[in-house]
C-alpha cells in the first residue's frame, strides 16, 4: 500500500516536470514568427502535453487525493525558475524565490482548505442519508 | 504591469471559464457517453482553452519563463471566485487566507524589486 502511494508519488511528480516542459515550449514558440514551421511545432507540442496532462492527471486521481496531487502541482512555479534559468539564461532573483515560495504556501491553504469544507459537506451527506 | 503580462493573466482567466463551464457541464445528465463530449458546451470550454493557450504563448513574448507559471497561479483565484458565483461553491476561511497569500506571492515575484525600491526611496 504505502509503496504504491509512492510509486504514484513519483508518476505525479513525473508528469508535473512533463508539464512544466510544456512552458519552455511556450516560450519558444514565442520567439519564433506566428504560424512560421518551428512556431508550429513548439505550438504543436504544447498541444500534445496538454492532451498528455488531461489523460495522466485523472488516472493519478484514482491513486492520490486531490488535495496532495493540487498542492504538489504549485512545483510548477519551482520548475519555472530551474528552467528560465537553465535555458533562457534568466536570473534567480531573491524575489523570485520568495514568491514562488509564498505561492505555494498559498496554494496548500487554498487546496487543504477545500478539503476542510468539502470533508464536513460529505460528512453531513452521510449523516443526512442516514 | 506590462502589456504581456495582461495578456497571460488574461489567458488564465479565459482558462479558469471553461474549468467552470467544463465543471457545470459534468452535472448535467447526457443521454451517451459520445454526448457526454460532443455537447456545446464541452465542446465551447474545450476551444476557449485552445484560445487560452494561444495567450500564454503571446504572452511569453514578453513574460520571463521564471514568472509565468507564478502568473498562472492567478488561476485557483479565478476558479475560486467563479466556483462560488456560478456554482455556489464556498470559500471557508482557510481557503480566502490561502488566495490571499498567493496574490502577496505574485505581487513579490512579479514587483518585489519596484516594491523595495519604492520603500528605500521613502526613507
Amino acid at each position: 500500500m504505502k509503496k504504491d502511494t509512492i510509486k504514484w508519488f513519483a508518476i505525479l511528480h513525473v508528469i508535473i516536470l512533463i508539464f512544466s516542459v510544456n512552458s519552455i515550449c511556450s516560450k519558444f514558440a514565442s520567439q519564433n514568427q506566428f504560424l512560421s514551421p518551428k512556431w508550429i511545432l513548439f505550438y504543436g507540442i504544447v498541444i500534445c502535453i496538454l492532451g498528455f496532462y488531461a489523460i495522466a492527471w485523472q488516472q493519478v486521481l484514482k491513486h492520490l487525493p486531490l488535495i496532495t496531487t493540487y498542492a504538489n502541482k504549485a512545483a510548477t512555479t519551482i520548475w519555472g525558475l530551474i528552467w528560465g534559468f537553465v535555458v533562457f539564461g534568466e536570473q534567480i532573483t531573491l524575489q523570485k524565490v520568495i514568491g514562488a515560495i509564498v505561492v505555494i504556501i498559498g496554494v496548500y491553504l487554498v487546496v487543504s482548505g477545500d478539503e476542510e469544507v468539502n470533508g464536513k459537506a460529505s460528512k453531513e451527506e452521510v449523516s443526512s442519508n442516514e | 504591469m506590462n502589456k504581456f503580462m495582461l495578456i497571460m493573466l488574461t489567458g488564465t482567466f479565459i482558462a479558469s471559464c471553461s474549468q467552470i463551464v467544463l465543471k457545470k457541464a459534468a452535472e448535467k445528465e447526457y443521454p451517451s457517453k459520445i454526448a457526454e463530449y460532443l455537447n456545446p458546451m464541452v465542446m465551447g470550454a474545450y476551444i476557449v482553452f485552445f484560445g487560452a493557450s494561444l495567450c500564454s504563448v503571446i504572452g511569453y513574448k514578453g513574460v520571463p519563463l521564471s514568472l509565468g507559471p507564478i502568473l498562472e497561479a492567478t488561476g485557483y483565484i479565478w476558479v475560486a471566485v467563479l466556483g462560488k458565483i456560478f456554482l455556489g461553491e464556498k470559500i471557508g476561511a482557510k481557503k480566502a487566507t490561502g488566495l490571499c497569500v498567493i496574490i502577496i506571492g505574485i505581487v513579490i515575484a512579479s514587483f518585489g524589486s519596484e516594491i523595495l525600491t519604492a520603500i528605500t526611496s521613502l526613507f
